[in-house]
């Protein structure tokens, strides 16, 4: 819904994302926010902010296929693992530019996620659901048994270089985190929005009905998870470039299951719910991370461990509770608050 | 050579009895709620942790304490449903198998914060002495469990085929609207579901780590049980049993002779190939329901 006066003239400004000069100016200052932060704050919060923009590479892209197209993917760790290994395995072993190994990343995940997707023809729901488990499994067992990553070992990888520059310091990565991020994310906001995006929510809300209406059910469900797979690629190889050392236990069941926390509790079916999703959970991560060990010094009863095991418990049942409390999402919340504040001081 | 074959065997086969154990709890609790428990091993470790602290830790005699742990267990899977699935009777099959997802990870931090990382050794339950035929060993544990699983299998399969409250928890595996406008209390079966699952989980837990070290690491069996219940059909039991020693006998003779030529961990990674070609070619399973639409 549209602030009061703000009605649409065209159907381009109808389709806008866009839609007011407030809104203009509000992305303008975050983007100058986010590309001057590098300045502002010291190392340590730099690299969690490169690890948040990785994640919402990959977080974007589950929200594509659980959040748009409907499908449960509990693999998505796995997907970015591929492109992970991908891009660091070109990168070490035929000394690949960055720009060559990113994309390629993100075409191996692709193509993995896709072959999953396929699985459609066959079944749906929780059973396909079953099947990413199934890859997480397979994507552990090949990486360390393929020749070409390195087994337990790992790929270690050179810097990216650009020019004869090297993008080894901390803002460096962040600014080349930030593009690719941004690239991604617009690219998601077009897909969800053209006629993919369409047939996805289709899909998701009840694919018969999607399927009298002359779409093609399984090459949707496919597509969904060729473009979230893509995502979840990009976003890994963006990550082997950030640690420079890939292994396989990066990307864990537990790591896809943290990433769909971050698009359940950012909202289903909203990339921005996502992006919110990613921030919260991530600074929710790093708080529990800095301030564990400063609680454990005036407690030390405590012990180390219960850091961890605390923000276990604490992330489990910030899941249970979105889900029976607020399914939808933060994003939800968000607009039911702008819509009543839009609408004051009318009921409706 | 024979009796080693013979060895891998039998050891196969009762290893898959004890996924077919674990699996039987994922039957159970998606039988009785149309719940797909994901958090399936994290019940195990529960139990095997409350085995392990009422007996090694408070010091109470087997007799007393493993009964003991088997209430805490089946009163943790009734909280578990009051706490959060009584509030999500009737919602979507995604929301359910999401929650059992965040209860994994609850579950999970929970054990941690209780009981720590440490690895503990797990009382002796059944005899260390395995039985021996002259080349076959066959480990005490393992012999004891799968036996019990048969008996629990048959049970629960006349239970809930059979008799009227099996019935009932079957109907409301169907379709809650249904069952609930038959006058069939879901949210009872849902409790009741969650008790059972969490019990099996216990012996499972007793079974599997009799004699070894308990630690939250685990919780894998429960995802090395996923292709027996899948291989069975989510809603057949006693086809649990058969899936079981299916898969057990398959994966230990991979293990045995196919890993040392490969020079890998394919047993592992085997159940899940098994899963696989079940999911392509027959996603029912053996015995399961022929519900399932594709599109």
């Amino acid at each position: 819904m549209d602030p009061a006066g703000v009605f649409a003239t065209s159907f381009e400004a109808d389709a806008a994302l866009i839609r007011t000069r407030k809104q203009w100016l509000a992305l303008a200052l975050f983007a100058l926010l986010l590309i001057a932060l590098p300045w502002l704050i010291g190392p340590r919060l730099l690299a969690i902010l490169t690890v948040m923009l990785i994640s919402a590479v990959v977080a974007v892209g589950l929200q594509i296929n659980t959040g748009y197209a409907g499908q449960i993917n509990l693999g998505q760790a796995a997907f970015m693992g591929v492109g992970a290994y991908v891009a660091g395995a070109l990168a070490a072993g035929w000394a690949l530019p960055f720009w060559l190994t990113i994309p390629l990343g993100g075409l191996a995940a692709a193509a993995f996620g896709f072959a999953f997707g396929l699985s459609a023809v066959r079944i749906k729901g929780f059973y396909l659901a079953l099947t990413t488990i199934a890859a997480q499994s397979l994507f552990h067992f090949s990486i360390l048994n393929l020749p070409w990553f390195g087994g337990s070992n790992g790929v270690t990888l050179a810097p990216a270089s650009l020019f004869g520059f090297e993008l080894s310091s901390d803002r460096s990565l962040y600014y080349l985190c930030l593009t690719l991020t941004t690239v991604m994310v617009c690219g998601a906001f077009g897909i969800v929005r053209g006629r993919h995006g369409r047939a996805f929510i289709a899909v998701r809300d009840d694919d018969v009905a999607a399927g009298m209406m002359g779409i093609n059910v399984v090459r949707t469900k496919a597509t969904a998870f060729l473009i979230g797979a893509f995502y979840a690629g990009i976003g890994g190889a963006m990550w082997a470039y950030f640690v420079r050392f890939v292994a396989v236990d990066q990307f864990t069941l537990f790591h896809s299951i943290w990433f769909i926390a971050m698009v359940i509790v950012g909202g289903m079916g909203s990339i921005t719910g996502a992006l919110i999703g990613v921030f919260i959970i991530k600074a929710m991560q790093e708080t529990f991370v800095t301030l564990g060990p400063s609680l454990v010094s005036y407690i030390p009863s405590l012990g180390g461990d219960i850091v961890y095991s605390v923000m276990n418990v604490f992330l489990g049942g910030v899941i249970a509770a979105f889900l029976i409390f607020e399914p939808r999402g933060l994003m939800h919340r968000w607009n039911i608050m702008k819509q009543s504040y839009r609408m004051w001081p009318f009921p409706y | 050579m024979i009796f080693d074959f013979l060895n891998y065997l039998i050891n196969g086969a009762l290893v898959g009895l004890l996924y077919a154990l674990v699996a039987m709890g994922f039957v159970v609790i998606y039988r009785a709620s149309k719940v797909f428990n994901m958090a399936q091993g994290e019940l195990v470790v529960f139990g095997g942790f409350m085995v392990w602290w009422m007996i090694a830790q408070v010091g109470l005699p087997l007799s007393i304490g493993l009964p003991l742990a088997f209430a805490a267990a089946i009163l943790f899977g009734l909280a578990i449903e009051r706490i959060f699935f009584s509030r999500l009777a009737g919602e979507s099959v995604f929301a359910m198998v999401m929650v059992t997802i965040g209860l994994l990870i609850l579950i999970r931090g929970l054990i941690l914060v209780l009981f720590g990382p440490a690895v503990r050794p797990f009382p002796i339950v059944f005899p260390l002495k395995p039985i021996i035929f002259g080349d076959i060993l066959i480990p005490r544990s393992l012999l004891f469990g799968g036996l019990i699983t048969i008996v629990v299998g048959f049970g629960l399969s006349w239970f809930f085929n059979r008799t009227r409250t099996g019935l009932r928890m079957t109907a409301v595996a169907e379709d809650h609207e249904v069952a609930l406008s038959m006058g069939i209390s879901v949210k009872r079966s849902i409790a009741f579901a969650w008790a059972l699952g969490s019990a099996l989980s216990t012996i499972g837990a007793v079974i599997y780590l009799s004699g070894k070290s308990l630690s939250f690491l685990a919780s894998d069996i429960g995802l090395s049980a996923l292709p027996v219940a899948l291989l069975a059909g989510f809603e057949s039991i006693a086809g649990v049993l058969l899936a079981g020693l299916i898969v057990g006998t398959i994966q230990g003779l991979v293990t045995a002779y196919v890993d040392p030529v490969v020079g890998g961990a394919v047993g592992s990674v085997f159940p899940f190939l098994i899963m696989l070609a079940i999911l392509f070619i027959r996603p029912t399973g053996m015995f399961g329901w022929k519900i399932i639409q594709r599109v």
